[in-house]
């Protein structure tokens, strides 16, 4: 009988304490989710473009997204510098990130251990802090402004190495005996790297590739300042964001709206197809370390 | 011609750790020498010096007459499997094997001569159905075969192997040991063999290199080692069970020698008293050796035996392991053959009953009880000029024989684990000139 009570009064407890989990956790996804789907149904918003106090709208259609492609804005110039600057750390970091990590998961040499401290001392301060001197150096050589592109692209590629730590968590975990084994079998450095690490590191590769295309597509405080003044040295980040000035707010509201959504389905689709090797890129870096 | 001359070779690691001590060894065309010892010895890093993984810090190593210390792996004509097999996983088994053959230069091996090889390797080893499959889609076994495969299409002088088969299950080892012994015999190049088996190293060696603490113990031939250790180290080493060690007085009387343990008088007989009066060894405190098969059980009312009391009894469908204890207290391990045993007479053999065993003067060792040397061998091993030598047998005994110590928790009273540390300055005699005895 106490047997019996006891396992009723158990399963009451598992009982009350899931419900209340599931409602803390159902009200926080709410929460979470509410400014997306507003941002969505505003896009589709069409009786006017300003902010208004209610979240349906009256009249539904795409107005906005023909607005944002037409030759009335930037927008498309500014999509156009996000891609580009984007594409191009996407593959200069990603190769620059795997060197330093397969660099220093494979040799040893001296002044390694130092080297990794100081990267990860100096990858603690937020990368804003430099952005004034940034500044200095690429309006030196003429960088910024209408040319802030390329400036964007050196700014963070120059950085990239900084990053290595995800993927030589996971360089790590391949058995250095297969780049011996390599070796044996008359494999140069090169192709020991290229022949049988790089086709191992698959998931962290998509990761990184994942991660260094999505700095610079969502980046906005490098982009607005380092293109300061400029109209079409934007990013797209930096260029919506000019439509929500007081002076431009309750004209763009709802193009402001659209040009989000359209900024996050690249990322959205990149993410479902490569949702796996993310994961894994992530875990396989963590398991041994 | 595939010889490998190893001369004077040390390997220094940062901190000034010595894993390998002035390693001098000559392996002769086609041999199969097989490094073995117990863990951090220094058979792997020599091993890897041999293939060019280590940088050697002294000394040379010569693989048909040629230095090859700064010579890159590839450049040295070797061949290595590794004890975790090595193999690429994102490559079919074929492709793992054509690996090397694919890198291959000078002159660039056609794929048609790429196919062969790999099909003939891959027949030799019986893995042809398996060509198309990638190393996780494989089992233990069949993935060393594929490392084997892979090692022996290559053109090479020396095949090296880093405990191949330590990975594997024990009924898989013992099929693969024998595979590698037909593989030899196929292959027909030099071998260097890595192992902390002494099972592997007996059976698959012409020659053995039995190390501690990177210095060499004893080389010689399997039965060298295990009739005429050089060594209480290589006397515990090799064989399984380890050998019995007891504190014995040796005594001479006219021509004759005596050992006295635990309380009882045996004579020395055959070979090994006449050398012991040949060689006119002192009478002294020493350690007899006595191996667990070479005590043998007495029948019931036959004297000249002494009592023991069983403590654990293992069976081990072919023989009984007998732990067992004399009357003043020292533990033996005794090796009892089933098959010449009554029914009744293995009845009887549980914990608490007493046995008379024996055994004869021809099947003993005698060990300094000081610097630990076999009293009736040359030993010119383990750096006899360097007084930092391990020439200590017991502190590695508990790794080399776990599974005597895990049934036998009292075999940690043995008396020679009681036994004094030699002085670090003591230094065995040498006799220079003096041939090794043979049976």
């Amino acid at each position: 009988m106490a047997t019996e009570k006891h396992s009723m009064s158990m399963s009451k407890k598992r009982t009350i304490v899931n419900t209340l989990s599931y409602i803390v956790l159902g009200l926080i996804s709410i929460i979470w989710i509410l400014p997306f789907i507003f941002l969505v149904l505003q896009s589709f918003r069409c009786e006017n473009t300003g902010i208004v106090n209610y979240v349906f709208p009256k009249s539904f259609g795409f107005d906005n997204y023909i607005y944002l492609f037409s030759a009335e804005t930037n927008f498309l110039q500014w999509y156009f510098n996000t891609f580009i600057i984007a594409l191009f750390v996407c593959v200069l970091q990603t190769i620059m990130q795997f060197m330093m990590s397969y660099t220093l998961s494979r040799f040893r040499f001296k002044l390694r251990k130092p080297l990794m401290n100081v990267m990860l001392v100096l990858g603690m301060f937020p990368g804003f802090l430099t952005m004034i001197v940034l500044y200095q150096v690429l309006k030196t050589i003429g960088l910024t402004g209408d040319n802030a592109v390329p400036g964007l692209i050196l700014v963070s590629v120059a950085s990239s190495g900084m990053g290595y730590y995800v993927s030589k968590g996971f360089l790590d975990t391949l058995p250095k005996s297969l780049d011996e084994a390599a070796t044996v079998d008359g494999a140069t450095k090169f192709q020991i790297f290229y022949k049988v690490i790089l086709p191992l590191c698959k998931p962290i590769l998509i990761y990184t590739v994942l991660t260094s295309f999505m700095g610079p597509w969502g980046d906005y405080i490098f982009a607005s300042v380092i293109a300061i003044g400029s109209e079409t040295g934007l990013n797209v980040a930096a260029g919506l964001y000019t439509w929500l000035s007081a002076a431009m707010i309750s004209d763009n509201f709802t193009h402001f709206c659209a040009g989000g959504v359209i900024v996050a389905i690249p990322v959205m689709v990149l993410f479902m197809f490569l949702q796996k090797y993310y994961v894994e890129g992530v875990t396989g870096g963590a398991v041994k370390g | 011609m595939a010889t490998v001359k190893l001369t004077n070779v040390k390997k220094i690691y940062s901190g000034n750790v010595t894993a390998v001590h002035d390693f001098n060894l000559d392996i002769a065309d086609k041999e199969f020498i097989v490094f073995v010892g117990p863990s951090g010895c220094g058979k792997s890093t020599t091993l890897r010096m041999v293939a060019g993984l280590e940088d050697i810090s002294e000394g040379t190593c010569e693989i048909d007459g040629e230095v090859v210390n700064d010579l890159q792996p590839k450049d040295r004509h070797i061949s290595m499997v590794f004890q975790n097999y090595a193999l690429y996983p994102h490559l079919t088994v074929y492709e793992n094997i054509a690996f090397p053959l694919r890198l291959q230069k000078n002159p660039k091996m056609s794929q048609d001569e790429i196919y062969e090889r790999v099909t003939s390797a891959a027949q030799v080893l019986g893995i042809t159905q398996y060509l198309t499959r990638k190393p996780k889609a494989l089992s233990g076994g069949q993935r060393q075969r594929v490392a084997i495969g892979r090692a022996m299409v290559k053109d090479c002088k020396v095949f090296l192997m880093d405990e191949p088969l330590s990975n594997l299950d024990a009924k898989l080892r013992n099929q693969m040991r024998a595979e590698i012994i037909l593989l030899r015999k196929r292959i027909n190049t030099t071998f260097i063999y890595v192992t902390h088996d002494q099972t592997e190293a007996m059976t698959l060696g012409d020659r053995i290199v039995c190390m501690k603490d990177g210095y060499i113990m004893q080389v010689g031939t399997p039965t060298e080692l295990f009739d005429w250790p050089a060594n209480l180290f290589v006397a515990q080493f090799i064989g399984a069970p380890m050998m019995n060690t007891i504190k014995a007085q040796l005594t001479k009387e006219g021509n004759k020698y005596f050992v006295s343990p635990f309380g009882y008088k045996l004579e020395v007989t055959g070979d090994k008293g006449k050398l012991l009066a040949e060689r006119n060894v002192e009478p002294k405190e020493i350690y007899l050796g006595v191996r667990p098969e070479h005590v043998t059980l007495l029948p019931e009312g036959q004297k000249g035996g002494f009592p023991v009391t069983i403590l654990v009894n293992e069976m081990m469908g072919s023989e009984y392991h007998l732990h067992v204890q004399t009357e003043d207290g020292t533990k033996l391990v005794v090796r009892i053959p089933t098959i010449n045993l009554s029914e009744e007479e293995r009845a009887k053999m549980v914990s608490g009953t007493v046995i008379n065993v024996t055994f004869e003067g021809k099947a003993m060792h005698f060990f300094d009880i000081e610097t630990e040397y076999n009293l009736l061998t040359d030993n010119q091993y383990h750096g006899n000029d360097d007084p930092e030598a391990p020439i200590k047998s017991d502190e590695a005994k508990d790794e080399l024989h776990p599974e005597n110590n895990e049934s036998a928790p009292a075999e940690e009273e043995k008396p020679i684990e009681e036994s004094p540390k030699a002085e670090e300055e003591a230094k065995v005699e040498e006799q220079p000139g003096e041939e090794k005895p043979q049976e």
